[in-house]
């Protein structure tokens, strides 16, 4: 009897478990396991706004793994602060019958200090668990709930979570308690899938079902651009100790300004006078602006210490003037506080900082956007933007970090959205000239050099401070078609004034070009050969996005070795299309035995439907194989 | 696996006598330090410790024993913008349970010069920040306040640690120039260390003994009340044994490729406890020899204890042994059982983590959780298995006896008189190979009855990449073609890792993106789970723009996609020794069809390289038969390490490799002879 009754028992617990959950694999849809390493199941989040300083959310994962790059997907983390308390946490393991395997209690959970990856500092914990999979596929089921004073950033809702992740179903839930309350919604990209949306008194929800994983191709815009989400903000809210009423950024801005901002821009009398004596005979607001600047990038280092409302506050100007560090919010405040001594005026701002230009939702006005801090002077009309965080950058110039896009400036009359300064195509220019010899056993040996503008001049004018290995390394790494290249001598200018980076590099090589019988082979283009070609598409499914552009001169001359004539060269080559433009051309001087070539190279910024990705491709495949190009030599 | 060879140079330590002490008192910085602009014996250098003093000590306090005392004062000065991550500083503390390490009496300035002047700037208290990195550590960590180019850092202070019987690592060397370093380790005699250096540099240490004293109280109360206490003072006293490292200018250390893990280059010294014998009590032993470091761990119930129970595995085990009779067949089902089962969680370690049973139940554990269950499942089958204790590439090469020179192990089974070593932490590995980061020379066997004895890790046979290639080029330079390649033992293992559980879609993509122009079909992979036996793919492809048409003539280099265009070693020199972890060799056979209408003008020459001592060796043919050229490359290295002495003849092979491998193929049109014909193009 008692075996039978075991045996009953456990019957009973497998069914329960049965219908405790749907996370069978052998119920996922085919369509669901194509291009992704894991499927979210589930996931369903649920907040709930009592007052404008109290907000629930409850949080449902479950996750499909389906391989072991899913796993990241699968993680088991919630961050938490002063503010914001965990209530619940635990975490279920199943298998791939849906099986429960393991259940992770809160114990289990580790308690430890975020990490950021560039900060020195936070004050941010994180509960977290690490899983080993002990077999694929599998399913992470994660709850957790949270209590939060803050509610002036509402937790973002992405239906997908991340490239090469599908979703079978998940359901968004928001509700408040009086119409105070009531979030406003913004949707992106939501037309192309199962979504449907309910509104009733008090709550709205939106539920989606069976989305296919994206997947990441080369050039496509960012994930944000093309992925459904949602983003949802309070008109009233309260952050971090402080209430607030915005409907757009202009309130926004005045509320950073006076709850963020107001008051942080004291300074020691002894710094007062040093930066007035340092502008002092200087009327112009620029001139003065630029000798600040310089003070402020001689002077102050980047170190990240993030405590308290510190993510969104900069520490005060006297507190960075005492150590003479800080973040880029400190150091943004610090400078415009010394700007204020000398009065010229400057706006802190508030940027989503990368090589990937994102811009703030001119129509959404939350506390969610921006990861940088800037500053904006206006000046006759126009504005000039400074990176106070770099030691190296030239007034006016912040190069690909910070370019072309809206960004939040907090005027005196409040928050503005305004565009950054943009470096398109013909701004990030680059100028190459050599001389060069060939010798005979195919060595090459000659002078370069290389004028930089734009973007190519950030990405080049580093070199000036590096170690002389570094920069050696450098360069074999730039011209690493050219084997044995020895760097024998080298010089910069940098000329910060017209942003202008100038090399000058002396170089030889053995073997660069191939020796075959009586005939010599070498590519033309030694020293600016341009070989990207992006990734080819069976099937392309996103548009892709050429974010700068560029432009290249150059102009290269080699004299051929003794008692050798040209044999054969390529045709000059034409090609010009909406992508840009790629022109070369050779002229041999028999006299003095010697080949100019000429080159131009001009790629333009712009958004591309996918279907002209292909032929994008061929215009890049037609450049490198250009660049390629070999002459042939011959013994006379 | 038998005899091995140390290539390692070792600095040995050299007892000598002299050394004068610099004595430098914090705060009294100079004006000619703060005006230097570079560091004069290495102007590269962002910045240099201009003076550091280290002492390790112990104090006794009643009531807690002793306690081992770190004292640290480096004077740093920053030359430019790249030297400010030197003024951040962090120090890793251990913790275990209650027991803590803990930084204390921390002092710090910062000075400049301004208009001449020496300007000092206090390190304050929000410039300083302690972090809960995991269960075992803390970080403390601060960055000085008002530095710029030029700028001179000094601090000060002490780490107290509970834990008396373990030093961390002394490291000498940083990765920018030391000045002057006075480092000096003062141990009572009750402990006895072991020490042992490790890198290029010379170290010469000088030795003295000073005395130490411990007071004891002890209360003594009378009468059965408390009506009064009187006290007892007693002393002891013993001897410091002390050792000081003495250097001056010590260089920085900097990185070069192919080295297996540059901190195993970096000048320390490691202080390992070998026994303690306090005052009337019986000394008590850790590490002397080999024999004794292993024995204490053998004892250690994380260990030794793990191999004793079979009870969770027993009913398991039964199935998989029945109906097998040879050891061989019994060692292979076991070791695929274990390595199916089993998922390491990222950790190594010799001691087990979770216990084997738990992680048996869990199925996921750490190293030692997985190879000693493994051992233990072996033994019980009644084959002869033990453990292997290693130190993995990023942990050092353990020279000495120590117990903190392992940081793994795995298993070693005795067949017929050979012995296999097996590791089940990863789902690629099989008999005899092993993840390659436990590559690391040697291992130290440890027998039942605690008899140890050396067995090398490193492997002898040839790993490789054979590739077979059809191809036919046609007037317009498309290539069309068939690849066949396999990958075996390190290459294979190496493979699998990387792809294997990976969507096809994304790997073809990476291989085309790789050989670019590459257009990829009809893929097909055999055995990339079969883990006994090569990794073979084949696919077809067409290629476009990889051949260069000037005029009648058309010009390739043979080997296309697969050209060594570049040569890895590009340094003038050397002073670590080449690791390419295993032996190897890549070949290539490839045919191809010249198109209708062409001639070979040109072919490269053959050539035949070798390296001495048999290191490695470059062959290189190219044969025309009829409409077809017929190439065969080989490129081998037959030893997992190549010392640095060699490095001048290993880069001139790979030049040579280079220089071949991109030489072209000519081929002209029919009729055409373009010596004399004026229409070549562009003239």
């Amino acid at each position: 009897m008692r075996i039978l009754f075991l045996l009953c028992a456990l019957l009973c617990t497998t069914v329960s478990q049965a219908q405790k959950n749907n996370y069978q694999i052998h119920l996922l849809d085919k369509g669901l396991v194509e291009n992704a390493n894991a499927v979210v199941r589930l996931a369903q989040m649920d907040i709930h706004i009592s007052s404008t300083r109290k907000m629930t959310y409850t949080v449902r994962r479950a996750v499909t793994v389906l391989n072991k790059l899913g796993n990241k997907h699968a993680r088991t983390y919630v961050s938490y602060d002063k503010e914001k308390k965990i209530k619940k946490i635990e975490a279920y393991v199943y298998d791939k019958t849906g099986k429960e395997i393991m259940h992770i209690k809160k114990k289990d959970f580790q308690d430890v200090s975020a990490v950021d990856g560039f900060s020195l500092y936070l004050d941010d914990r994180l509960l977290q668990h690490r899983y080993t999979p002990t077999q694929y596929p599998y399913t992470m089921e994660f709850v957790y709930e949270v209590e939060s004073s803050d509610t002036g950033a509402l937790p973002p809702w992405y239906f997908l979570s991340n490239y090469l992740v599908s979703l079978e179903k998940g359901k968004y839930s928001i509700s408040h308690t009086g119409e105070a309350l009531k979030p406003v919604v913004k949707e992106f990209n939501l037309s192309d899938i199962n979504v449907s949306k309910s509104e009733s008194p008090g709550r709205l929800t939106y539920t989606a079902e069976q989305i296919p994983a994206i997947k990441n191709e080369s050039l496509s815009p960012s994930f944000a651009k093309i992925a459904p989400h949602i983003s949802v903000r309070l008109p009233n809210f309260h952050f971090k100790g402080h209430d607030a009423a915005v409907n757009d950024w202009k309130d926004l801005g005045q509320w950073i300004d006076d709850k963020l901002l107001n008051g942080r821009t004291d300074l020691p009398q002894g710094t007062k006078n040093k930066i007035r004596d340092l502008t002092s005979g200087v009327s112009d607001d620029l001139e003065k602006a630029k000798i600040v600047y310089k003070y402020v990038q001689d002077n102050t280092r980047y170190i990240s210490v993030q405590i308290g409302i510190g993510g969104f506050q900069p520490i005060s100007a006297i507190d960075v003037d005492r150590v003479k560090y800080g973040d880029c919010k400190g150091l943004s405040n610090y400078t415009k506080a010394l700007l204020e001594v000398v009065g010229v005026e400057a706006y802190y701002t508030v940027i989503q900082a990368g090589n990937a230009k994102v811009d703030f939702d001119p129509d959404f006005a939350d506390l969610r956007q921006g990861n940088h801090a800037i500053l904006a002077i206006p000046y006759n009309n126009e504005y000039y933007w400074i990176d106070c965080t770099s030691q190296t950058h030239p007034f006016g110039f912040v190069g690909d970090f910070t370019d072309d896009r809206k960004a939040l400036v907090v005027t005196p009359n409040g928050g503005e959205i305004i565009k950054t300064v943009a470096y398109l195509n013909e701004d990030n220019y680059q100028k190459t000239k050599a001389e060069c010899q060939l010798d005979p056993d195919g060595g090459i040996a000659g002078k370069v050099n290389i004028d930089t503008k734009g973007v190519q001049y950030d990405n080049r004018f580093y070199l000036e401070d590096q170690a002389d290995d570094d920069v050696v390394k450098h360069y074999k790494n730039y011209w690493s078609n050219i084997n044995n290249l020895n760097v024998m001598e080298y010089g910069f200018v940098n000329d910060r004034d017209s942003i202008v980076f100038t090399e000058e590099v002396d170089f030889e090589a053995s073997n660069y070009a191939s020796i075959s019988g009586n005939r010599i082979l070498f590519t033309i283009n030694a020293l600016n050969k341009n070989s990207f070609v992006p990734d080819r598409y069976r099937n392309r499914k996103q548009p892709f996005e050429i974010q700068r552009g560029f432009f290249d001169e150059d102009e290269f001359i080699v004299k051929l070795p003794e008692g050798y004539t040209v044999e054969a060269m390529p045709d000059p080559a034409t090609i010009e299309n909406e992508f840009g433009r790629y022109r070369t051309n050779l002229q041999y001087d028999e006299i003095n035995n010697r080949v100019t070539y000429t080159r131009g190279l001009l790629i333009k910024e712009g958004v591309y439907p996918k279907e002209k990705y292909a032929t994008y491709r061929n215009f890049r495949k037609k450049v490198s194989s250009g660049d390629n190009a070999q002459i042939v030599l011959v013994r006379k | 696996m038998k005899h091995i060879t140390m290539i390692f140079a070792t600095a040995l330590l050299i007892w000598s006598a002299v050394a004068s002490a610099q004595e430098v008192k914090f705060g009294k910085v100079s004006q000619a330090e703060l005006a230097q602009e570079t560091y004069p014996g290495d102007p590269s250098a962002p910045a240099a410790v201009l003076y550091k003093k280290m002492r390790l000590f112990y104090e006794y306090r009643q009531g807690l024993g002793f306690s081992l005392v770190t004292e640290l004062h480096e004077r740093v000065k920053i030359y430019n913008q790249d030297g400010f991550e030197y003024a951040t500083v962090s120090e890793r503390l251990y913790k275990d349970g209650r027991d803590r390490e803990d930084v204390v009496s921390l002092k710090a300035f910062t000075y400049n010069l301004v208009d001449g002047k020496v300007e000092k700037n206090k390190l304050e208290k929000s410039g300083h920040f302690k972090t809960g990195l995991n269960k075992y550590y803390d970080e403390e960590k601060f960055t000085m306040p008002n530095v710029k180019e030029g700028s001179i850092i000094e601090y000060q202070y002490r780490v107290n640690s509970p834990f008396y019987w373990s030093m961390d690592e002394i490291v000498l060397q940083y990765d920018i120039p030391i000045q002057y370093q006075e480092v000096s380790v003062a141990v009572p005699e009750y402990f006895n260390f072991k020490p042992s250096s490790k890198g290029y540099l010379p170290l010469s240490p000088t030795y003295d003994k000073t005395s130490g004293k411990i007071n004891f109280t002890t209360k003594q109360r009378s009468g059965n009340k408390v009506t009064g206490t009187s006290y007892n003072n007693s002393t002891i006293d013993y001897t410091i044994n002390k050792t000081i490292f003495t250097m001056r200018e010590v260089p920085a250390l900097k990185e070069e490729p192919y080295v297996n893990d540059m901190d195993n280059y970096r000048a320390a010294v490691n202080y390992e406890l070998q026994f303690v014998k306090f005052p009337r009590s019986t000394l008590e032993n850790y590490s002397t020899t080999w024999e004794k470091v292993v024995k204490t761990i053998y004892k250690s119930d994380n260990f030794g204890g793990q191999l004793e129970s079979s009870r969770y595995f027993k009913d398991d085990l039964a199935l998989l042994v029945q109906g097998k009779a040879g050891g061989p067949e019994k060692m292979m089902a076991i070791f695929q059982f274990v390595q199916q089962r089993m998922n390491w969680n990222g950790y190594n370690g010799f001691y087990a983590d979770k216990g084997v049973k738990t992680a048996y139940n869990e199925k996921s554990g750490n190293t030692a959780d997985i190879n000693l269950m493994l051992t233990a499942m072996l033994r019980e089958a009644g084959l002869d298995a033990d453990p292997v204790l290693i130190s993995t590439r990023d942990h050092g090469v353990p020279l000495f006896p120590t117990r903190k020179g392992f940081n793994y192990v795995i298993c070693a089974v005795s067949l017929d008189g050979g012995l296999i070593l097996l590791d089940a932490s990863n789902k690629f590995t099989k008999p005899n190979l092993l993840r390659t980061n436990a590559l690391n020379w040697f291992g130290k066997l440890i027998k039942e009855d605690g008899s140890i004895s050396t067995v090398s890790v490193m492997p002898e046979n040839t790993s490789r990449v054979n590739t077979i290639c059809h191809m036919q080029l046609d007037p317009d330079g498309m290539i069309t073609g068939k690849l066949r390649r396999t990958h075996s033992d390190y290459k294979a293992y190496g493979f699998r890792n990387s792809y294997v559980g990976i969507q096809e879609d994304s790997y073809l993509e990476k291989l085309e993106s790789k050989n670019s122009g590459m257009e990829i079909s009809a893929y097909n992979i055999k055995n990339d789970k079969t883990v006994g036996k090569p990794v073979m793919e084949s696919y077809e492809f067409t290629m476009e723009d990889q051949i260069s048409k000037v005029g009648d003539k058309m010009y390739f280099s043979p080997l296309f996609h697969n050209t060594m265009d570049e040569n890895p070693f590009s340094l003038e020199e050397r002073n670590y020794p080449i690791d390419f972890s295993y032996p190897w060799e890549e070949r290539y056979m490839i045919s191809i069809t010249i198109p209708e209408g062409y001639q070979v003008e040109a072919l490269p020459e053959e050539t035949s390289l070798a390296l001495p001592n048999n290191y490695g060796s470059f062959r290189y043919k190219i044969v025309q038969q009829g409409k077809m050229l017929q190439l065969m490359v080989n490129l081998k290295m037959n030893k997992a390490v190549i010392p640095a002495t060699e490095y001048p003849l290993v880069k001139e092979l790979y030049k040579k490799v280079v220089e071949k491998e991109t030489e072209k193929v000519v081929l002209t049109k029919n009729g055409a002879n373009g010596d004399q014909d004026g229409t070549s193009g562009g003239r």
